[in-house]
């Protein structure tokens, strides 16, 4: 091997490394789907005295939006005719503590950074009720693909899923219905976070 | 004579009324006999006799909005018969018939009950809602009719009409 091959070579390993580098810090686009695994929620659904599923996905959304008529409506219709679904998938427990924070981890491990943040994180220590809202934007940093929101009560824990873009700013014609738990005037998270700490 | 042609105007009289019936309709009922019937190849039985009578009954007294319901239950069946929930959530996927969209699925682990919600379009103003609840020894199939007013409830609380529907009547029906 002369001079000249051996720095092709090591040009050539600088590439590959600098591409697999650059591939780790930007998520295939496969990622980027804002559509949660809750499936793998088995471990939690075994604990709980009851199960729901919602399943509201793009066809039962345009049937909802066909009642949407009132004057009311108007901001809920806006976001909902751009969705692609709303999941909701919530458990009843017997009694307080009978799950933790341990069994939530399947979903805080697909909201991780850098695509997904989370926004707003409110504890009500007299209720004992833990929201966390997490946002999904793409790596370019364009409109925002999704959304989840973790209200965790001491006998209740509901996880919901919105896929496709939303406005934030009208969520709030969306609160109690759908599944979408009441967020009510929640502080906003002081620094962005993708991962969960351990809290309750 | 008198009886026979009693017979052929009772036959021409039906026959004008189910002309005016719509085709979907009738499409319907074939499904839920159809899905009746699948259910019954499950657990090897019929269901309760009357149900026509129980769900003429029933019509009387279903919440405004809802209507056109139909009902089989199936009484004293055998868990053991019962397909595994993957199993059986993907064959009655394949059964309740085009359009029907899974909507709500309500598991609950004390009584064993599994509680399946479909929601489909009926028309262009209506919409057709199918609802399978399976205990450990007792099945109930219902389908019915609402308007758009009563499917927004449901669509507005989806968690609790599924959890009532699970508990206790589907739609507020009473079972």
């Amino acid at each position: 091997m002369n001079v000249t091959q051996g720095k092709i070579h090591i040009n050539a390993a600088l590439i590959l490394a600098g591409a697999m580098l650059l591939g780790a810090f930007n998520p295939p686009a496969f990622a980027q789907n804002p559509k949660l695994d809750i499936k793998n929620l088995e471990p939690l659904a075994k604990k709980a005295s009851e199960v729901v599923d919602v399943n509201l996905d793009g066809t039962l959304l345009k049937l909802a939006s066909k009642f949407m008529t009132d004057e009311d409506d108007k901001e809920g219709l806006e976001i909902i005719k751009n969705l692609k679904g709303i999941y909701v998938k919530n458990f009843e427990f017997d009694k307080p503590g009978e799950y933790s924070q341990a069994d939530v981890e399947a979903i805080h491990e697909q909201l991780q950074r850098p695509l997904w943040s989370r926004i707003v994180s409110a504890q009500s220590k007299k209720e004992g009720e833990t929201t966390e809202v997490y946002l999904m934007t793409p790596s370019d940093g364009g409109t925002i693909l999704g959304m989840a929101i973790i209200d965790a009560e001491p006998r209740e824990l509901t996880i919901v899923n919105i896929v496709g873009p939303i406005d934030i700013e009208k969520l709030s014609s969306l609160e109690g219905k759908m599944g979408i738990p009441r967020l009510g005037k929640l502080e906003p998270a002081k620094k962005p976070e993708g991962q969960h700490e351990t809290q309750k | 004579m008198r009886h026979r042609s009693k017979l052929l105007a009772r036959a021409i009289l039906l026959s004008v009324i189910l002309q005016f019936l719509p085709v979907t309709a009738l499409a319907g009922d074939q499904e839920f006999k159809l899905l009746v019937d699948r259910v019954s190849a499950y657990y090897q039985k019929r269901p309760l006799p009357f149900m026509g009578l129980l769900s003429f009954i029933g019509n009387c007294f279903t919440p405004h909005g809802v209507s056109h319901l139909q009902m089989a239950i199936f009484e004293d069946v055998s868990s053991d018969q019962r397909p595994p929930e993957e199993e059986f959530q993907s064959s009655l996927e394949g059964l309740v018939g085009p359009g029907y969209l899974p909507f709500v699925r309500v598991y609950n682990s004390h009584s064993g009950e599994r509680t399946f919600i479909y929601a489909r379009e009926y028309g262009k103003k209506n919409y057709d809602m199918l609802i399978v609840s399976m205990e450990r020894t007792e099945a109930v199939i219902m389908q019915m009719r609402l308007d758009p007013a009563a499917l927004r409830d449901w669509v507005d609380e989806p968690v609790s009409r599924g959890r009532d529907s699970a508990h206790g009547g589907g739609a507020g029906v009473p079972r």
